[in-house]
């Protein structure tokens, strides 16, 4: 008998059962895809190291993520001169600050636009291993104090900005309306750090600063060859706690309250602190699927081995080698698996085509898409699929030629029937089960969870009205206003800032499709700074026992533009400007928790400080008005305090500010009167991130809500797999027993008795697969607050609903076999072949 | 050995002996569909079976045989006739009352002995017990402890049936066919697995049981074993043909 012989009955019997073929083919499909998937995702946006033309993988030196408002945090420019001459591990380092440059043509006076941009140290372009394919890149001398300002523009501008220009290396352009030459070209693509469309060289002094300042700013880094990442995280760490000591009081602020401030993080990781979890929780659920996904595959064989055991026990009977017996059960998986593997490849090419679209939406405003984001599979993903093919082959032909090879041949060819199932079957097909139970547990439950907090989030009321509203960031060219801290101008040029933001306003309220006009130094919705404040009279005795809040700073009559009211008190006025007494507008929340009787106006709060001076007297602001409650950052986290202060604008004059609009007609048109109401006040300002207050809200959400819909997926083939799986499981260990149960009923068992016995035996399953299956979940779930804070009713909906929908799955699909089986005449279980 | 000649169908051909009539089967007929074929297993069989009678029946493979032994066992249901199970009409019976009847009334021995393969001895024999309510937890062990002795298996109480030879299993399955004292004990080729010393083991208890007053209804294919029997039916295409009564069991002069 030739192994084709084998191949072509393998073929026949796949061929025989269409639907059991389609089904077990679909199943590895959809196993394989999601693996193939998730890994292609995450090692592009997460573990694949940020290598660039080089072999040590860059790393991000910063500060402490902000947890409660999910962004990243620079580190001072003097306390990272101490890593570059204290830590001998590092082999290249380089530090830069992202932001964003108005960049225009001094030529024909065109309009101005905005481009990230990055003041950088000139070792950049080597340090990426990338040279410009025009000019050259930044030279040490480039950050020079008096040397001449000098950009290396990215692919894009140059082609659509400039158009291409030919002779634009060596010519001049404005960035932030100062004369810049042009001195190099990058190629297409590049945008190392992260988003940078322009590079411009960073002031000396913030290389080889004297003291420490309020300047926040970022390293890229590689280590030694020989340094391992864990060996440089643990130097880090004592440097840090030496850092830390010599921090001198008033910048003890940027260490957090478990004196962290220094990190390395992988440069990939670094950029996605927020979502890691998310992303961990995935792979975690992913490889629950493929394991899912393995045992029902093995299991649906398994089935079949067991229809197909008289067909063995006569192979067995006619000498067939051991290891032939096994191959003949292996030939199908081998089918099954390898057809499946190459339908995995379109499901996963599908939903990597998806991911990247959804990155385009998420970032279109912003334009801050990191440039390794964009996700495809690569020779190592199909290297992946192939070694998953061949586990998946090992373990669901695995389960099947262990039957063929276990079972009572004897018993069989003297019997005529496939004989009772043996202790062992038995054991391994309740363990198949609770592996099920347990399996599809924890993946609902996640999956579940974390859409009802996504659903939640989505629905949450962040106290503003966002119809016909747009948003926007302005920001003011430093060279019409400029920023000097020196106490002659510092007054001066906040006026002088804050005197645009009113001019604008009036502008645009003169408009007869503007309603309102309110700037904020960060919009409800979206995060901003928080601190811990005292309140006169109450001061705790460690600052960080005081209450927390968000501090934003907003212009004047702003409150209706975005459907706030004022619910105590007053607004700010121009009286506030000149007056003695610094003022504040509080929170309902504040007002209701810490003067419950009404008697907030009047009262005096103040910021905290980790280390006051203990003669501190003054800082106290009085408070003047309570508005009402908003909602700032994402409602994912509940860590964006549900207190909030006001400051009045007209004192701090931030250079970039958010602003909504309120407007009747078109959004088009409100748009188009905001551009149009800058160039009139100057038209060197710029306008950024135009979007509705609608898609601004939605945004921190839009990778949450793309990878709850994976999770939605998950959860949904999770049902399936767990439906199906469980039924086969029972059916197939039912069927089994079919004489059993005939034994049973001509004994004198009732229907009532056969099916209490395996109704019983199901709620065992599900009492152990549930116990593990639920603590497993919670587990994981537990892992993922630091990401997203779980609502109570999410944990509800997954800690009972999902256990329910699945204690009703296993019951259904034991029921209904069992009951086919009971329903036979005994006559015909006793002789059931 | 008194031969009756039969060559139609027999009616009743033993009587109801004074009322001791355990079973009394009356026009029964099953019908089985395959696809367009009608196949009739038993066609018109009427039988009366006395309290304490030892009874074989015999004939060729496919013959009904079997398939009369599953009716009288109430594991299946005639597509017509009547069946009185020791003075009841056991016809029109749901599934849970005809199991309950078993339970009580019939003790099944099988070619293939059935025991069940996760539970020991002991349970096995014990098994049909736990389906009635009115034996507690004592009386079941008595009852367990006194059929396992009865088949000489006490000693092999606490073992599974794959730690046991196929006689023994035989004789563990007797036991649990005799454990609840069923009015008649319906055996279906008990000798069919067995080597010759094994089926001569099992048959002697047969015999004692019966000699014990047990009724028992055997159906085989070995002439040897049904003359044991003091009554051998012959089916035939589904109809008895033969009804005779051994003058001396062969157990007897064996």
């Amino acid at each position: 008998m030739s192994i084709t012989l084998d191949i072509k009955y393998a073929a026949r019997l796949l061929h025989k059962k269409p639907v059991f073929t389609a089904l077990t083919i679909f199943i590895v499909a959809i196993g394989l895809g999601l693996t193939l998937y998730t890994y292609s995702l995450l090692s592009n946006l997460v573990f694949k190291p940020l290598l660039l033309n080089k072999d040590t993988p860059i790393i991000s030196i910063e500060a402490e993520f902000n947890q409660s408002h999910l962004f990243r945090i620079g580190i001072d420019p003097h306390d990272l001169l101490t890593i570059r001459n204290e830590m001998d591990s590092i082999d290249e380092l380089g530090v830069y600050q992202e932001r964003t440059s108005l960049i225009g043509n001094t030529q024909n006076n065109s309009v101005t636009r905005k481009y990230n941009s990055v003041n950088i140290e000139w070792n950049v372009f080597d340090f990426a291993g990338v040279k410009p394919i025009m000019g050259r890149g930044l030279k040490a001398e480039d950050h020079f104090e008096g040397a001449e300002p000098v950009i290396v523009l990215g692919y894009d501008i140059w082609q659509h900005y400039f158009m291409a220009e030919e002779d634009i290396v060596g010519s001049v352009v404005l960035a932030d309306a100062i004369p810049t030459r042009v001195v190099g070209i990058m190629p297409q693509g590049f945008a190392f750090p992260m988003t940078a469309q322009a590079w411009l060289p960073i002031k000396q002094e913030l290389l080889s600063p004297t003291d420490w300042s309020r300047d926040g700013l970022f390293a890229y880094a590689r280590l030694k060859k020989e340094v391992p990442f864990e060996v440089f995280q643990q130097e880090l760490a004592l440097l840090n706690k030496k850092v830390v000591k010599s921090l001198p009081d008033n910048v003890r602020w940027r260490m957090d309250d478990f004196e962290g401030y220094l990190r390395a993080v992988p440069y990939k990781k670094a950029n996605i602190t927020q979502f890691y979890s998310i992303f961990i929780t995935m792979a975690v659920v992913v490889l629950l699927i493929l394991l899912l996904a393995c045992i029902n595959v093995g299991n649906l064989l398994l089935a079949r081995v067991n229809e197909r055991f008289k067909e063995v026990a006569i192979r067995v009977a006619l000498g067939v080698p051991r290891n032939r017996l096994i191959l003949q059960m292996l030939l199908e998986s081998i089918f099954i698996c390898t057809v499946g593997g190459f339908l995995s490849v379109l499901i996963a090419g599908w939903g990597l085509e998806l991911s990247n679209t959804v990155f385009e939406q998420m970032y279109m405003a912003t334009e801050q898409k990191p440039f390794w984001w964009q996700v495809s599979l690569d020779a190592d993903a199909i290297l992946l699929l192939i070694a998953s093919v061949i586990a998946m082959i090992a373990i669901t032909g695995f389960i099947p030629a262990w039957r063929a090879l276990s079972g009572d041949f004897n018993a069989v060819l003297r019997d005529g029937t496939r004989g009772s199932q043996g202790k062992k079957a038995a054991r391994a097909s309740q363990i198949l089960v609770i592996s099920e139970i347990l399996l599809s547990c924890v993946v609902l439950v996640i999956a579940t969870i974390l859409l009802s907090t996504s659903y939640s989030a989505g629905q949450a009321d962040y106290g503003v009205d966002t119809n016909n509203r747009i948003t926007a960031t302005i920001e003011l060219p430093v060279v019409d206003y400029p920023i000097r801290e020196e106490g002659e101008f510092e007054l001066a040029d906040t006026l002088k800032r804050t005197a645009f933001y009113y001019q604008l306003k009036d502008s645009l309220e003169q408009m007869p499709n503007i309603e309102g006009v309110a700037f904020m130094s960060q919009l409800p919705g979206t995060g901003a700074g928080a601190s811990y404040f005292e309140i006169e009279g109450r001061v705790a005795a460690v600052y960080n026992e005081n209450p927390y809040s968000n501090n934003e700073v907003v212009s004047r009559d702003a409150w209706q533009a975005i459907g706030m009211r004022v619910i105590q008190g007053r607004d700010f006025s121009l009286d506030d400007i000149s007056a003695e007494v610094d003022t504040i507008i509080i929170n309902e929340s504040i007002s209701n928790d810490f003067f419950p009787d009404g008697d907030a106006i009047g009262q005096r709060v103040r910021r905290a400080f980790r280390n006051p001076d203990p003669d501190r007297e003054g800082g106290w602001q009085t408070i003047v008005g309570v508005v009402s409650d908003t909602y700032h950052g994402s409602a994912m986290r509940t860590s964006s305090e549900q207190y909030s202060s006001y400051f009045m604008l007209d004192h701090i004059g931030y250079s970039s500010i958010d602003v909504a609009i309120h407007y009747n007609g078109s959004q088009a048109e409100a748009e188009k009167s905001l551009q149009h109401a800058i160039n009139q006040v100057n038209n060197n300002a710029t306008v950024y991130n135009i979007q509705s207050y609608d898609e601004l809200i939605s945004q921190p959400m839009i990778l949450v809500s793309a990878i709850s819909k994976v999770f939605l997926l998950c959860g949904v083939i999770a049902v399936f797999l767990a439906a199906s799986g469980i039924y086969a499981v029972a059916a197939n260990s039912i069927s089994q027993r079919t004489q059993e149960i005939g034994v049973r009923r001509a004994l004198g068992a009732s229907d009532s008795k056969v099916m209490q016995l395996f109704m019983k035996k199901a709620l065992w399953q599900l009492i152990i697969g549930l116990s593990i299956g639920i603590t497993l979940s919670l587990w994981v779930v537990n892992q993922m607050t630091d990401t997203m804070v779980i609502n109570q009713a999410s944990y509800l909906v997954g800690l009972i609903a999902i256990p329910l929908l699945i204690i009703i799955i296993v019951l259904v699909a034991t029921y209904v076999p069992t009951r086919k089986v009971v329903l036979m005449e005994p006559s015909d279980a006793l002789h059931h072949d | 050995m008194k031969n009756n000649n039969i060559t139609n169908t027999i009616k009743t051909n033993h009587t109801d002996n004074n009322g001791q009539a355990l079973v009394l089967l009356k026009d029964i007929k099953k019908v089985f569909f395959t696809d367009d074929v009608e196949t009739h297993a038993i066609n018109d069989i009427n039988l009366i079976i006395n309290k304490g009678e030892y009874l074989s029946i015999t004939g060729p493979s496919g013959c009904g045989k079997s398939t009369l032994l599953s009716l009288l066992g109430l594991l299946d249901t005639s597509s017509s006739g009547s069946y009185t199970l020791a003075g009841h009409d056991v016809s029109d019976l749901n599934r849970d009352e005809r199991s309950a009847i078993r339970n009580k009334e019939i003790g099944f021995i099988f070619q293939a002995f059935n025991l069940i393969s996760d539970l020991t001895v002991a349970e096995n024999v014990e098994l049909p017990l736990t389906y009635r309510s009115d034996i507690n937890s004592e009386q079941r062990a008595k009852m367990v402890k006194s059929a396992l002795e009865k088949v000489d298996m006490l000693h092999r109480a606490h073992h599974f049936p794959s730690q046991l030879s196929g006689g023994q299993q035989q004789r563990v399955a007797v036991a649990r066919a005799i454990s609840a004292k069923p009015a008649i004990i319906l055996a279906d080729e008990p000798t069919g697995n067995l080597d010759s010393k094994n089926a001569q083991i099992v048959m002697a208890l047969l015999d004692q049981l019966h000699q014990e007053g047990a009724t028992i209804c055997m159906v085989t294919h070995d002439p040897r074993s049904a003359a044991r029997a003091e009554r051998m039916i012959e089916v035939f295409d589904g109809k008895i043909v033969a009804d005779q009564r051994t003058e001396t069991p062969t157990a007897i002069a064996v």
